[in-house]
């Protein structure tokens, strides 16, 4: 049998011109245009071959109005039970507020049977996390299916950046996502130069990836400590916890920031560069110490091991990005090019694609991400600050801690007319249930940090 | 495990060499006998995210580590609003988490004390009021205290503790 070769869906959504709708749809060898008619817009799902573009086409149906066909989810994704019927980043629609409509039950994917029994979980969690809503259908402990609901955080980002200056747009795009706050800064530099003609400066380029490379070490430490301490392992919280703090604070050293918010521009000043060492000797050994004491514990691993599987079957087929992907033993990377290779960059790779991987593979990326930062290190360097920019479409990859970050900008007239950006948990989210299948409900916390997924980027 | 306690004898505790900040030490010690006075030694916080960056959860969560240990103080983050003193507000209060956040409210038992936390609630920051951004006002809650910051690091988190057990009590 021929095998056809499936792309990997990256993003689709839609944009409007004075005359049309436009969908674009992103893959990773080829883009897609389709102009839809403004009276009576309709669209021909590809969900039943790309999973995962379920949400984007729900998506673009609340976002402007566009009647999705051939799809098996027509709910409602971005709009809630109380959200007026408004298509909110249609041109016309320039309200400010927003007045509640009557409530319209949402309905839950659930599976129904004898004995089997429904577990509502959030928006509003037990722990100290983003809102988000996870539908279980149980037998007894075993999950049969979950269902899950997000854009409880849903800001109107895309909206508010219509009409803004590329300039001015930095200080919203740096807060889509708390932690990949530098990503998102690295994808709007990264556009800023595009479309000012601007050549990108080895030397401030290379600060740029170091910060983006401190950003993805704090995260991950974070999930070092969060993860076993799901499984009930606080020990490893307070230690790990320690060396993320230890980290946030040398970025506000290093930055000024504790998020690094503000920290990418067009100038990198002088900086102690054995500092920068220094640290990372001491840190390396506190990491190589947690290594070896953590993979010591049984029970950690009992709960690790073969929880939360995704094979790379599963994970190939949905597209996943970043670490979720790299721990089931799919290459890719947006970092994996001549330029990062250059200075230390290695695939990190697991294979099963279960809890554990996941862990292991996060300290992988630490020593690796340690590694890149010691050879970016490098002298003090500018590029001048561009005014004038030109129209036209731009587009940009990032690798933040959890995945390949794509970002899409339009400007008209000088302004920002489209801003979408996809964060990788977009994706990462809708492979979520698969991972639950074989696993118990007391189960899903783990497995869900062992991903950290962010509610807020996927959100916007 | 034995190498764990090695290295915990070792490390000591972190908590009292804090060389990154002496003056947190003395605003510790006042929070504490103002939690002792007030709340009869424990005061108890729900955190509601209404629409953040996540980057103020973050810095909450930071307070747990062993630098800060808010825990040691009588500070606890409750897994429930019925086992609540105060809401911990922070986001922006987006259109999708409005009735969810009045929801907490209610569910709290009186007293019920709400701090917003960060720039967002108040709209003070990048975010402004739009069709899917409503602000903490608009649930015409009583709000107690404010505190500021994009993110406000832990250390000022703990110092806005500190005030509103003052101001307020
Ligand atoms: S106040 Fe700032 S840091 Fe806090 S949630 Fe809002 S944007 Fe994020």
């Amino acid at each position: 049998m021929k095998q056809i070769k499936q792309h990997r869906l990256i993003a689709r959504f839609a944009v409007e011109n004075s005359d049309n709708f436009e969908v674009i749809t992103i893959f990773d060898d080829e883009i897609q245009r389709e102009k839809l008619d403004k009276q009576n817009p309709t669209l021909m799902s590809i969900s039943p071959k790309y999973t995962t573009a379920t949400w984007f086409e729900r998506k673009i149906k609340d976002d402007f109005g566009i009647k999705i066909e051939g799809s098996y989810d027509n709910r409602p994704l971005v709009h809630h039970e109380r959200f007026p019927t408004l298509n909110p980043l249609r041109k016309d629609f320039q309200d400010r507020s927003l007045k509640f409509d009557d409530f319209t039950p949402y309905k839950y994917e659930v599976v129904k049977g004898e004995g089997v029994f429904e577990v509502a979980v959030g928006p509003v969690h037990a722990g100290i996390i983003e809102p988000g809503h996870f539908q279980f259908s149980q037998e007894g402990e075993r999950i049969l299916h979950l269902d899950i609901r997000h854009f409880y955080t849903y800001r109107g980002i895309e909206k508010s950046l219509e009409n803004t200056s590329l300039l001015e747009a930095r200080e919203m795009i740096e807060r889509i996502s708390g932690n990949e706050s530098i990503a998102y800064q690295l994808a709007w530099f990264d556009i800023v130069l595009q479309a000012s003609g601007v050549e990108y400066d080895e030397k401030l380029k290379k600060y740029h990836c170091l910060l983006l490379e401190l950003e993805r070490v704090i995260d991950h430490l974070t999930d070092l400590g969060f993860i076993p301490n799901d499984a009930g392992f606080g020990a490893a919280l307070s230690f790990a916890s320690q060396l993320s703090e230890d980290t946030r604070v040398f970025l506000k050293e290093l930055c000024g920031h504790r998020f690094g918010f503000g920290s990418v521009g067009f100038e990198v000043k002088e900086y102690d560069k054995d500092r920068i060492l220094d640290f990372l000797n001491v840190l390396e050994e506190k990491v190589r110490w947690f290594e070896d004491w953590i993979v010591d514990i049984p029970s950690v691993w009992s709960r690790f091991d073969t929880t939360g599987t995704l094979n790379k079957q599963k994970a190939k087929k949905y597209g996943v990005l970043g670490v979720v992907a790299r721990a089931s033993g799919k290459r890719v990377d947006t970092r994996d090019n001549l330029f990062y290779k250059k200075h230390g960059f290695v695939l990190q790779n697991e294979t099963v694609g279960d809890v554990a991987s996941r862990f292991k593979l996060r300290i992988k990326e630490i020593y690796n991400s340690m590694r890149l930062i010691k050879n970016f290190i490098d002298e003090p360097s500018m590029v001048k600050k561009p005014v004038k920019f030109c129209d036209g479409e731009y587009m940009s990859f990032v690798e933040s801690s959890i995945g390949e970050l794509f970002v899409y900008v339009k400007l008209k007239d000088g302004v920002i007319d489209r801003f979408y950006a996809r964060d990788p948990s977009f994706i990462n989210w809708q492979a979520l249930y698969l991972m639950m299948k074989k696993d118990i409900i007391a189960d899903f916390p783990l497995i869900n940090k062992s991903c950290d997924l962010s509610y807020a980027g996927s959100d916007l | 495990m034995i190498k764990f306690w090695q290295r915990r004898v070792e490390n000591s505790i972190v908590t009292r060499h804090l060389e990154f900040d002496k003056d947190l030490e003395d605003i510790k010690k006042e929070l504490k006998s103002k939690i002792a006075k007030k709340f009869a030694g424990s005061l108890a916080i729900r955190m509601v995210s209404s629409g953040s960056c996540n980057a103020c959860e973050a810095e909450c969560n930071a307070l747990s580590n062993p630098y800060y240990d808010l825990q040691r103080l009588g500070i606890h983050f409750v897994a429930s609003p019925r086992h609540a003193d105060v809401m911990l507000l922070s986001g922006v209060v987006s259109v999708n988490m409005y009735h969810h956040v009045l929801e907490v409210y209610h569910q709290m038992p009186q007293p019920a004390y709400i701090i917003t936390l960060g720039d967002c609630p108040l709209l003070e920051g990048v975010f402004k009021e739009n069709f899917a951004i409503k602000g903490a006002d608009s649930l015409k809650l009583p709000i107690s205290h404010h505190i500021r910051g994009c993110p406000p690091e832990p250390k000022e988190i703990i110092r806005g503790l500190l005030d509103f057990l003052e101001d307020f009590m």
